[in-house]
């Protein structure tokens, strides 16, 4: 009698584990206040960019800067395409998915247009190459008017989806009055659900072997026949898509542009993100960004019951201050005593084998 | 003509003192191969020992000790953060300035606050007229300091054994330290000749004619990174030229930004990272950079 | 086998519990109707009132590029409320100031307006015009909280719920160019310089100069700055080079001070006027104080700190006995008038019995002649407009009470009174 191989215990805790924060995220906004949906959002577009800087940086070794610009493209892309031209700037009038579905591809598309630069550079050339790109794109949104609104930004379209529009039109479910967060919170799930599915799917296989091989050993990886310019250009192009889709997401929960968001101090926090979260992987980019996301908001609302941070007005460390010691500290840390990031923490945990030995 | 004499020489002025700043990076770069994203904090670290110094000591010796103070801090650096992991990927050693930037950064802007720090230098608000064109003392003083510690740097490196034992770990650091180089000692030495520098620029970028030290002093650091790429992140030689060169453009940019509007208004910043750009697709290592090249 | 069954079986009785919970509507944010209580004192009540305390928000910046203006301003308003709590309150209700710091990042900033929106009766100060901006459809559209920003761009006008105190940036800068005009000798076909911020500051303001210029016969000579740029060396060269007569900078303290510090330096001896940003007293330490001092002036919507008026006096006294360390300047002003307009607005509110949202901007609607106390009198019955178009112009003074001291009395130019937005 052949005994049928033993699933162990620890991958139905697991799945169950999982079964159960997916029931949980999907009821959250019948039970929490706007602030932490808002800031959830927040969370899962810095996730679903983190991803795309991963896959750029983490897993193929392109030090990249200018992941905020990508961001910008996404964002004011969706503007552009969704907008109806009522607000004086220029608009297509494209309905709300079509708009952020190109929006995405634009993104990839910039993304395509700055690989030859980017195939011809290498390490901090490469990295500061990309910087140019942030200023680029600054003074773009700054100066052209009739396309980006300026200093004053866009207001951005809201989405219309089977007939329900993300907007904060209330709507009532189970007696739960809906605005845009809550209504704006699954599609962010969904987004991240299939960002996480497709870049861990491009990881385990083929491609992701490929992008490893060139991350760690170029030139042997040439030599033994992966084409090192077209994976590096491809990469570039699906990194900028991810952080087109973020950038989507954003504009949806914000509502309007900020042309200073995109700056060179939010390309730096998804380098943070990728980092802290564990580079090369897809749940560690999740976790790091999520992790950074969230730190300055819990820290901000809790201001007053943390020893050493002070309310504003009162001296003291102000939250803001605070905030960006941990985050400082996170990412030094990080490098220094959990090398694999947050990723490997979880990954530490031994799983037991059917035979009894254990990894 | 004569204002464009004057952009000219305000440009080299201003490029010097990014030439002083790129050749931190570049120090800390042959060294260890690693880029500095924390530079810009050093350099307000510096600048900061200087002005709570200059009172009670006077400004020479607050400049003196302000350098050693700064050099103290980057092999502080060095030797608590960089050197636990000198095998890791480039990469994440960037990263890791960029989070060690976020901690010194944030903790002397809190110092600072909202002061606007003065470093009480000698030259104050006086200026040289030379015919038409008109330059501040300061600004000479900036392109002769810049000139003599670039040039020593030069020299060093080619002449005294701690350049030889530089130019030897960036080569390849195990060759290095298997001929009995101490890679501890020379990157840590890098990394305190990459403070005292940054402070002899932060010294220059907190004169006459800004208003003085605060808080977004170091965003001015930012400038230098085009311009050590640009020349060649390896080179010192290149240092001095992305430095000056990145000055002139930004000068001439913002002098013309009239005739230049049609390109949109404050191309002054934008300027500098085109040319680098334009640079590096037809030199991919920087004007002097050395091509990497490969032996299959 | 038992762990299976037990992870099924515990997976399903969570989910079962969870959407059973749910459905009964058992979640505090379920809607039970639409009552809006009425309180003690007979007062209708909404968001950010309870029977014993009315709770104001401020929005502000106390570590990142505004961190100068955010502390004085917070200070001052955290001075208002315990001034006015030992007073006895209003509506026979505490006042709670409610302060978080977005340090000018725009995610902190919106997250901060979501977090303090359904507690908060409104805003007391908002710092950051581009954060107000990306509030500005939810403000109109359901929130409907009254917002004070300190920010004087032009382009917050048009809400009833979004009030601007004071002088826009454009109609103080056409009153600062007919102070130009009329007392500093610059005449028709003269040039202009202006030096002026990237963002809407910098953009209003050049507005407003254009403006004046094109009724005065000048022509405006633009430079564009960032709030990054601290050396105007070749600002202040290119204006020479263009010849102009006069220079109105839109810019950040910093900048002012650089600006004037080689204009006078390298012989650009002509009247340099700036916006209300474009001060602050730490720079009459510096190198440039000198400088400053006999050729600067700026404008504001405001008598200064140090102003003769018996309001300014006892703000000056009480704000240095409470902040000792700190300087006194024009945010303390800002924000204690904007702290006041808010307190009068919430005690009309009061005496009609309403304060909910709609009360408090119905109330708002009808304040027509507000006087804090500092030379100006508001009036907020046109969302359209600013509250006044008067400025005063100050020149900076290191034996003055504050750094400054008055040049010239309130004033609206013709030009501004006939601007139109």
């Amino acid at each position: 009698m052949s005994e049928r191989p033993r699933i162990p215990p620890k991958a139905y805790a697991r799945a169950a584990a999982a079964g159960l924060g997916g029931v949980v995220l999907l009821v959250l906004p019948f039970y929490l206040e706007r602030f932490w949906l808002q800031a959830g959002l927040f969370a899962m577009a810095a996730a679903i960019g983190a991803i795309g800087i991963n896959l750029l940086t983490g897993a193929t070794g392109q030090l990249s800067m200018g992941h905020a610009f990508f961001l910008a493209v996404g964002a004011y892309g969706y503007c552009a395409l969704a907008g109806d031209g009522t607000d004086g700037l220029a608009g297509l009038g494209l309905p709300g998915w079509l708009a952020a579905v190109l929006a995405v591809g634009l993104a990839g598309l910039a993304g395509g247009v700055f690989s030859p630069i980017a195939g011809r550079l290498h390490g901090a050339y490469l990295g500061i190459a990309t910087l140019a790109l942030i200023f680029i794109g600054q003074h773009v949104l700054f100066n052209a008017h009739d396309l980006t609104g300026g200093y004053n930004g866009r207001a951005v379209p809201p989405l219309n989806l089977l007939g329900l529009t993300f907007d904060d039109s209330e709507l009532l479910v189970a007696q739960v009055p809906f605005g845009a967060v809550e209504k704006l919170w699954y599609l962010g799930l969904a987004l991240l659900l299939a960002g996480v599915l497709f870049a861990r799917g491009v990881l385990r296989g083929r491609p992701g072997r490929a992008m490893n091989a060139i991350r760690d050993h170029r030139i042997a990886a040439g030599v033994m026949g992966i084409p090192v310019a077209r994976h590096r250009a491809a990469v570039f192009v699906l990194s900028s898509m991810y952080a087109g889709l973020a950038g989507v997401l954003l504009a949806l929960v914000f509502q309007r542009t900020v042309p200073e968001y995109f700056g060179m101090a939010l390309s730096l926090e998804y380098l943070a993100m990728i980092v802290i979260g564990g580079l090369g992987s897809v749940a560690g980019a999740v976790a790091g960004g999520i992790f950074v996301a969230l730190l300055p908001q819990v820290l901000n609302r809790y201001a007053e019951a943390l020893p050493l941070v002070s309310a504003p007005g009162t001296g003291g460390i102000a939250p803001g201050e605070a905030a960006r010691y941990l985050y400082g500290a996170a990412v030094v840390g990080t490098v220094l005593f959990l090398p694999g990031g947050l990723a490997r923490l979880v990954a530490r945990t031994p799983i037991h084998r059917p035979s009894g030995e254990t990894r | 003509m004569s204002t464009f004499a004057e952009f000219l020489i305000n440009g080299l002025s201003l490029g010097s003192i990014y030439a002083l700043i790129a050749l931190g990076f570049v120090v800390i770069f042959r060294a260890t191969e690693v880029v500095n994203f924390a530079h810009a904090s050093l350099l307000l670290a510096g600048g900061y020992f200087v002005a709570v110094l200059h009172e009670p000591l006077g400004f020479w010796p607050a400049l003196a000790a302000g350098t050693a103070g700064a050099a103290v801090v980057g092999a502080a650096v060095e030797f608590l953060v960089m050197r636990r992991h000198r095998g890791a990927d480039h990469s994440v050693l960037a990263i890791v300035t960029i989070g060690v930037d976020i901690l010194l950064a944030t903790e002397l802007t809190r110092r600072i606050g909202t002061d606007i720090l003065a470093l009480g230098d000698p030259w104050g608000d006086a200026v040289v007229t030379v015919g038409p064109v008109t330059i501040a003392e300061t600004r000479i003083a900036a392109l002769l300091a810049a000139a003599l510690l670039i040039t020593a740097f030069l020299l060093a490196f080619r002449h005294t054994s701690w350049g030889v034992a530089m130019r030897a770990a960036a080569e390849s650091q195990e060759t290095a330290a298997l001929m009995g180089v101490r890679l501890g000692r020379v990157s840590l030495g890098a990394w305190a000749v990459a403070g005292a520098l940054a402070a002899v620029a932060a010294l220059f970028l907190t004169v006459f004619p800004t208003p003085g030290l605060e808080r977004g002093t170091s965003l001015a650091a930012l400038k230098a990174f085009p311009a050590a790429i640009l020349g060649g992140l390896d080179s010192t030689t290149g240092a001095l030229a992305g430095g000056l060169i990145v000055g002139v453009v930004e000068s001439l940019a913002t002098g013309y930004q009239s005739d230049l509007a049609f390109l949109g208004r404050g191309i002054g910043d934008l300027a500098p990272y085109l040319v680098m750009v334009a640079v590096l697709l037809i030199r991919p290592a920087g004007l002097f950079g050395t091509k990497e090249l490969a032996r299959v | 086998m038992n762990h299976r069954r037990q992870a099924v079986r515990g997976l399903a009785a969570a989910l079962a519990t969870l959407v059973a919970l749910t459905a009964a509507g058992c979640s505090s944010k379920a809607k039970s109707g639409d009552a809006k209580e009425t309180g003690a004192g007979g007062v209708k009540m909404g968001e950010g009132v309870t029977d014993t305390t009315i709770t104001l928000g401020a929005l502000t910046d106390m570590t990142g590029v505004y961190a100068t203006l955010g502390k004085s301003v917070t200070q001052a308003q955290q001075l208002w409320v315990k001034q006015t709590n030992a007073a006895g309150g209003i509506c026979d209700r505490k006042l709670e100031l409610t302060v978080r710091d977005h340090g000018y990042d725009p995610q902190k900033a919106l997250a901060a307006y979501t977090e303090l929106e359904p507690k908060v009766v409104g805003y007391a100060q908002f710092i950051g015009s581009p954060f107000v901006a990306a509030v500005k459809q939810r403000v109109d559209g359901q929130d409907k909280g009254l917002v004070m920003p300190q920010a004087w761009s032009a382009s917050l006008l048009g809400s009833p719920y979004i009030r601007v105190l004071g002088a826009t940036y454009d109609v103080e800068t056409i009153n600062a160019v007919d102070f130009l005009v009329t007392e500093k000798g610059l005449r028709k076909g003269d040039k202009l310089g202006h030096v002026y911020f990237e963002g809407d500051y910098g953009e209003n303001a050049l507005k407003g100069s254009k403006y004046a210029a094109g009724q005065a016969g000048l022509t405006v000579v633009e430079q564009k700055i960032k709030p990054t740029d601290n050396d105007m060396s070749a600002q202040v060269a290119a204006l020479k080079q263009a010849g102009v007569k006069a220079v109105l900078v839109s810019a950040g303290p910093r900048q002012a001070a650089s600006l004037v510090g080689v204009a006078a330096a390298t012989g650009l001896r002509v009247p340099v006027v700036g916006n209300n940003s474009a001060f602050a007293p730490q720079l009459l330490g510096t190198q440039a104080g000198p400088a400053l001092e006999k050729m600067y002036w700026f404008a504001s919507p405001s008598l200064p700190i140090g102003a003769d008026t018996p309001v300014a006096k006892k703000l000056a006294a009480d704000y240095a006995a409470a902040y000792p360390e700190d300087g006194l300047d024009n945010g303390v002003v800002a924000g204690w008038t904007a702290a006041t307009a808010f307190g009068e607005i919430l005690k009309k509110a009061c005496e009609k019995g309403d304060l909910t949202r709609e009360g408090v901007s119905k109330a708002l609607l009808i304040l027509n002649a507000h006087d804090p106390g500092f030379g100006m009198t508001h009036d907020f019955t046109d969302p359209k407009s600013p509250s006044s178009r008067q400025s005063v112009i100050i020149q900076p003074d290191k034996k003055a009470a504050g750094g400054m001291r008055t040049v010239r009395e309130p004033f609206v130019s013709e030009a501004a009174k006939s601007y139109t937005f």
